[in-house]
């Protein structure tokens, strides 16, 4: 008998392979096997990142978020494409509607990834075939599909037999599968979490799940301790999260050479307003704080925000105060990145459907 | 430290005196398997662990240093009793209203407020907020004013439930609350900040009041309930004389039933959230309830007739149609 049929619960996560790359592949089919790169920009000399790389390029040791300057070093060959955000959102779109037709507990965690909960089906593995099958026939696309009795579990499912992969996962195999890699591939392990972890001698997912409570509690608290370990262990309760609401509206652009000219700074802040704006109005929110963003030469990050009473996403208006926040701030240094983002955000009632919404006391906290 | 429990026991014989910290997972699990009888517990301070014997059965187990024990806070002076019974069960009927998101902390606790012969307990997790007067037997010399975390609580309901204590004691000693049932002490830090000024939040009037009987109620809105899956509402439409209660589930189906209501006026539709109405229900001990309304926007309130130690504001679902 299949194990999964003991799992109370089943979950799929569904991790698109190469995504960007693969859109972009679509329209370009004379790159296929060959190594190609989508890039923040295409002057592999100039400042820029990787935003995803073919499995051609990946065999270069070129990956996402690799400086672009690396990535050429590594892979003169590759062909750049510039990214193209609004190509990727549309077959985003078109792979998610797929899905949907598979489970209405559906929880899209970035344009390229999705948890489905599949609890109840006779048969998971087969739906999850079909669901690869459906995925390739309308979209021409290739994902790789994560089985287990958690979200946790699912995700790192899709990823061991990538690309097109299909693996189910149980608590007993975790460690076998990923027992060795660190302890930030469990999601609640960040940076600093990671670095009190080595404190105590915790380095990877095996370390952790090893782990004694006691020393784990002094190190991280008590609840947290306990969770991260049991996570690391392969247990996880989280539920899918349908219908995840958008916390933030953010734009930011990486200067090619570094800015002092204000009238720069402003034009730039300007587009990114519109465009935050934009973005807002497509989503039928509004927001009451303005962020505003600045890297300075050489890596000193900085943000500023305001709040106002009155959730807007008038261009006019943020506009003002995102020119407001950048005027009060100090240049010292040369500016290499600026951002707007427009947060707490408020989706507009008229525009909100027959969807019914939970009223709220008047509580502040 | 969050919670922490000291328990006596007393049936037992002691050699000599002493301190060992054990893993507790572990400890608890082998003690649940043992078989019936008595247990033996015995250092063995060269080998640096314990052995613990209970028919056949040995095990070693290797102790933690004590010195990483935390240090349990001393018991406050002059605590205030209260009646136990009825503390738990008002438990039970608060704390389901705390949050249990820890985003907002303030919000997973119940506000113990005493003053003179009356303590109040409230708890709220920004959706529903529920609150309950008790009478004390004696007057307080001071005023109380703790938010416990309601894991705590319901910690305590538990002891108090297999202990059977008559009465519990609680003092809060720094920014802790210490609570006494018979040979068990419960610790529990205090949550922090300011709890919201929650008499605020109730409507000091209302357009309807509508009595109805609770058991009828309660059974309603569980039997039509089941037909409000994945976060659809639970419906309220008030007419002349009739409440109906509907839900709807899309691509499950719908269920409807109509009860005698004395209500009058215009129609008045509100929608909430099937548990949260019914755990709100289930709080009621008397066999009529009143729920006191004024729009579907606004919240509505549950309380027994004839008392007026409870009551239970929860706030509705808006519809968009």
């Amino acid at each position: 008998m299949a194990a999964w049929r003991a799992w109370p619960r089943i979950f799929a996560h569904v991790d698109m392979d190469a995504f960007f790359v693969s859109v972009e592949l679509l329209r370009r089919p004379e790159l296929r096997g060959q190594p190609v790169i989508v890039a923040t920009g295409t002057d592999a000399t100039a400042r820029g990142v990787v935003m995803a790389a073919s499995y051609e390029a990946r065999r270069f040791g070129v990956h996402s978020a690799l400086p672009l300057a690396v990535a050429h070093r590594r892979c003169p060959r590759a062909v750049l494409l510039p990214r193209n955000l609004e190509l990727y959102r549309r077959a985003s779109a078109q792979v998610m509607e797929v899905l949907r037709r598979f489970s209405d507990r559906i929880e899209v965690a970035g344009l390229d990834e999705a948890y489905l909960d599949l609890s109840g089906s006779p048969t998971p593995k087969a739906r999850a075939r079909q669901l690869k099958r459906d995925v390739r026939a309308a979209t021409g696309l290739i994902c790789s599909v994560g089985l287990a009795p958690n979200k946790l579990l699912a995700k790192i499912a899709s990823d061991l037999e990538k690309p097109d992969g299909l693996c189910l996962l149980e608590p007993d195999g975790m460690l076998e599968a990923v027992g060795d890699r660190p302890a930030t591939l469990i999601p609640g392990v960040g940076e600093r979490t990671a670095e009190r972890l080595a404190g105590l001698g915790i380095r990877t997912v095996a370390d952790l799940a090893a782990a004694e409570d006691p020393a784990l509690q002094r190190a991280l608290g008590p609840r947290l301790g306990h969770a991260l370990r049991e996570r690391a262990r392969g247990h996880d309760e989280r539920p899918v999260v349908t219908g995840r609401e958008r916390k933030s509206e953010s734009r930011e652009t990486t200067f090619q050479a570094d800015v002092t000219d204000a009238a720069t700074l402003r034009g730039t802040l300007d587009e990114l307003v519109d465009s935050v704006c934009r973005g807002l109005a497509a989503g039928a929110r509004s927001g009451r704080t303005v962020t505003l963003k600045i890297r300075l030469r050489p890596f000193r990050t900085h943000t500023r925000s305001k709040t106002i009473d009155e959730p807007t996403r008038d261009p006019e208006r943020v506009r003002a105060i995102a020119r407001e926040l950048l005027a009060a701030f100090e240049l010292d240094a040369p500016v290499r990145l600026l951002g707007v983002g427009v947060s707490s955000l408020a989706a507009d009632a008229q525009r909100l459907g027959s969807a019914p919404v939970q009223g709220a006391l008047a509580i502040e906290a | 430290m969050e919670v922490g429990l000291t328990v006596a026991l007393t049936n037992v014989a002691v050699d000599s005196d002493g301190t060992i910290l054990l893993p507790g997972r572990l400890v608890a699990d082998i003690t649940r398997s043992l078989p019936d009888g008595e247990v033996s517990v015995a250092v063995r301070p060269e080998q640096g662990d314990v052995e613990l014997t209970a028919g056949g059965a040995c095990f070693h187990l290797r102790t933690l240093p004590v010195e990483d024990f935390p240090r349990f806070p001393e018991l406050g002076e002059s605590p205030v009793t209260l009646p136990a019974a009825p503390l738990a069960e008002t438990i039970d009927r608060v704390a389901r209203a705390a949050s249990r998101d820890e985003v907002r902390p303030i919000l997973t606790g119940v506000l113990f407020q005493a003053e003179g012969a009356k303590l109040t307990m409230v708890a709220t997790d920004s959706y529903r907020l529920s609150v309950k007067h008790t009478e004390l037997e004696s007057t307080l010399a001071e005023t109380i004013e703790a938010n416990v975390p309601a894991r705590a609580l319901r910690e305590l309901a538990r002891i108090i439930a297999q202990q059977g204590p008559d009465e519990v004691s609680l003092s809060l000693p720094r920014n802790q609350a210490v609570f006494r049932a018979g040979p068990v002490v419960l610790f529990s830090r205090l949550i922090e900040g300011q709890f919201p000024s929650w008499r605020q939040l109730i409507p000091e009037s209302f357009e309807h009041e509508v009595r109805l009987p609770r058991d009828e109620l309660l059974e309603v809105a569980r039997r039509i309930g089941q037909l409000a899956q994945r976060n659809a509402p639970l419906r309220f439409g008030f007419a002349e004389g009739q409440l109906t209660i509907a839900a709807e589930t899309p691509e499950v189906g719908d269920a409807a039933e109509a009860v005698p209501a004395p209500y009058s006026g215009e129609p008045l539709e509100i929608a909430f959230n099937p548990q949260f109405l019914v755990e709100g229900l289930e709080s009621i001990e008397t066999d009529e309830l009143v729920i006191k309304l004024s729009s579907p926007l606004r919240p509505g309130l549950l309380e027994p007739v004839g008392r007026e130690d409870f009551s239970y504001l929860v706030m509705p679902i808006r519809l968009n149609v």
